[in-house]
C-alpha cells in the first residue's frame, strides 16, 4: 500500500510519473509521449534478453498494452521506469518460459564469424591461446559481446541489461526483479565475472597481435 | 573512530572481493566501504588488476546495439491500444444493464433497510413516554388531592396522624 505522501513525492520528482497520472485521466497524448520516450529503451533491453528483434517488439507492445489497461489503478509507488520495467520483466519471463516449453532454439550462427559454427567453443579455445589472435572489427566485437551475454542465465542477463542500459541502481533493479538489493549485488557480481571470463581474451589480445611467447597471462 | 583491522588478504574470499569491486564500480557502496576498497586498491596490485578487468568487460557492453524504432512501430502500437480501448468500451456497454439492475437492487435494499431502522427507532422512542406514564399513574389518579398539599413532609405527618387516629383504616389499606 503506497502512502499519499510517497505518491506525491514520486509525482513531484518524476516527470514520467506525472505523464502516467495524465494517462490515468485518459489523456491520449500523454500515453503517446510515454511510448515515444520508452519504446526504444524497452526494445533494446528485451531484444538483448530474448535475442529476437521481432519478439522484442511484440513484447514491447504487450508492455504498453498492460500499462494502458492498468492506468485506472495506477498509484505512483516507484519511479515510472522501475514500474515499467517490472512489467517488462514479467512479460519477458512469461515469454521465455513459453519459449523453453516450445523448445524453440534461436540459432545465431555466423559461418563467416571468427569461430565458425561454434562461437562459444571458439571463445573457450581462444582463451587457451590455441587460436591466433587478430584484430576484431566492431561488428565481430558486437557479436562476441552478444554471445557472451547469451551465456548468462536470464536473471543475470536482465540485471546486467537494466544496470547497463537503464543505469538503474541496485535498489531499482531489485524492485523490478522482485529480489533484494543484496541478491542483485550478488547476481551482478556473478554476471560480470562470467562476462569477464568469456570476454577476457579479447580484452587481453585487443587490437594488438599477441606475440607467441605471451599466450595468455 | 572504530579500530580498523589490518589490510585484508586480497586472495581470501575472492568472491566477496569481486562483489565489493563490482559494487564499487557501480557506485553502490557506502562511504566506509568505499574508503576500504580504495585503501585496498592503493596497496594491492592484484585487486587493481581485477578491478580493471571487470571495468574493461563492462565497457565492452557498449558495443551492444541500442534499438531504434520507427513511426510504423509507434503507429501499430497505438492502434493496438486503441483497439483494446474500444473492446473495453464495448464490454462496459454490455455490462451496463446488469450493473444498473444490481444498482437498483442495492438501492431498494438500502431503502428497505432505512425504513426498517426508522420504524424501529420510532417504536423504541414511543415506548418510553408510555412507560413513564404508567409509572406515574398512582400519582396521576390522586393528582387533585395532591395539589392541595404543599410539601411531602406534610404528607408524611398526615400519614402518621392517620395511623394514630384511625388505626383500623390504615390496617385495611395495607
Amino acid at each position: 500500500m503506497v502512502s499519499e505522501s510517497s505518491a506525491r513525492r514520486y509525482a513531484l520528482r518524476d516527470p514520467d510519473v506525472r505523464l502516467m497520472l495524465e494517462v490515468r485521466d485518459d489523456n491520449a497524448a500523454a500515453f503517446e509521449e510515454l511510448m515515444l520516450r520508452y519504446q526504444g529503451r524497452l526494445v533494446t533491453v528485451l531484444e538483448h534478453l530474448v535475442h529476437n528483434r521481432d519478439l522484442a517488439e511484440d513484447l514491447t507492445q504487450e508492455v504498453f498494452l498492460r500499462v494502458y489497461r492498468a492506468r485506472k489503478t495506477y498509484v505512483p509507488g516507484a519511479k515510472f521506469s522501475t514500474w515499467l520495467f517490472t512489467i517488462a520483466n514479467n512479460v519477458a519471463c512469461n515469454a521465455l518460459r513459453s519459449k523453453s516449453r516450445r523448445r524453440e532454439v534461436s540459432l545465431e550462427v555466423r559461418e563467416s564469424g571468427p569461430f565458425g559454427a561454434r562461437p562459444l567453443e571458439g571463445m573457450v579455445l581462444a582463451s587457451s591461446g590455441q587460436l591466433p589472435a587478430r584484430q576484431l572489427d566492431k561488428t565481430e566485437m558486437r557479436d562476441i559481446v552478444r554471445l557472451a551475454l547469451k551465456a548468462l542465465n536470464e536473471r543475470q542477463r536482465m540485471a546486467v541489461l537494466l544496470s547497463k542500459f537503464e543505469g538503474m541502481s541496485y535498489a531499482d533493479i531489485a524492485e523490478t526483479m522482485d529480489l533484494t538489493p543484496q541478491a542483485i549485488k550478488s547476481l551482478l557480481s556473478r554476471a560480470r565475472v562470467n562476462l569477464r571470463e568469456v570476454l577476457e581474451p579479447y580484452i587481453e589480445h585487443g587490437d594488438h597481435p599477441v606475440p607467441k611467447n605471451d599466450a595468455g597471462h | 573512530m572504530a579500530h580498523e583491522p589490518a589490510n585484508p588478504d586480497p586472495t581470501a574470499n575472492q568472491g566477496s572481493l569481486e562483489e565489493q569491486l563490482v559494487a564499487y564500480l557501480d557506485g553502490e557502496l557506502d562511504d566506509r566501504s568505499n574508503r576500504r576498497i580504495e585503501e585496498l586498491l592503493a596497496t594491492d596490485s592484484e585487486a587493481r588488476d581485477t578491478l580493471e578487468r571487470l571495468e574493461g568487460t563492462w565497457d565492452l557492453l557498449d558495443n551492444l546495439d541500442r534499438a531504434h524504432v520507427d513511426e510504423v512501430f509507434t503507429k501499430s502500437t497505438l492502434e493496438m491500444v486503441a483497439v483494446a480501448a474500444s473492446e473495453d468500451v464495448e464490454q462496459e456497454k454490455s455490462e451496463a444493464p446488469r450493473r444498473r439492475r444490481r444498482w437498483s437492487l442495492a438501492v431498494s435494499a438500502g431503502m428497505l433497510g432505512a425504513c426498517a431502522a426508522g420504524f424501529l427507532a420510532v417504536w423504541l422512542f414511543r415506548a418510553k413516554p408510555n412507560d413513564q406514564l404508567l409509572e406515574d399513574l398512582p400519582v396521576l389518579e390522586r393528582l387533585d388531592q395532591y395539589r392541595q398539599i404543599d410539601d411531602v413532609e406534610f404528607l408524611e405527618l398526615l400519614l402518621r396522624s392517620q395511623e394514630e387516629l384511625f388505626p383500623e383504616e390504615v390496617g385495611d389499606e395495607s
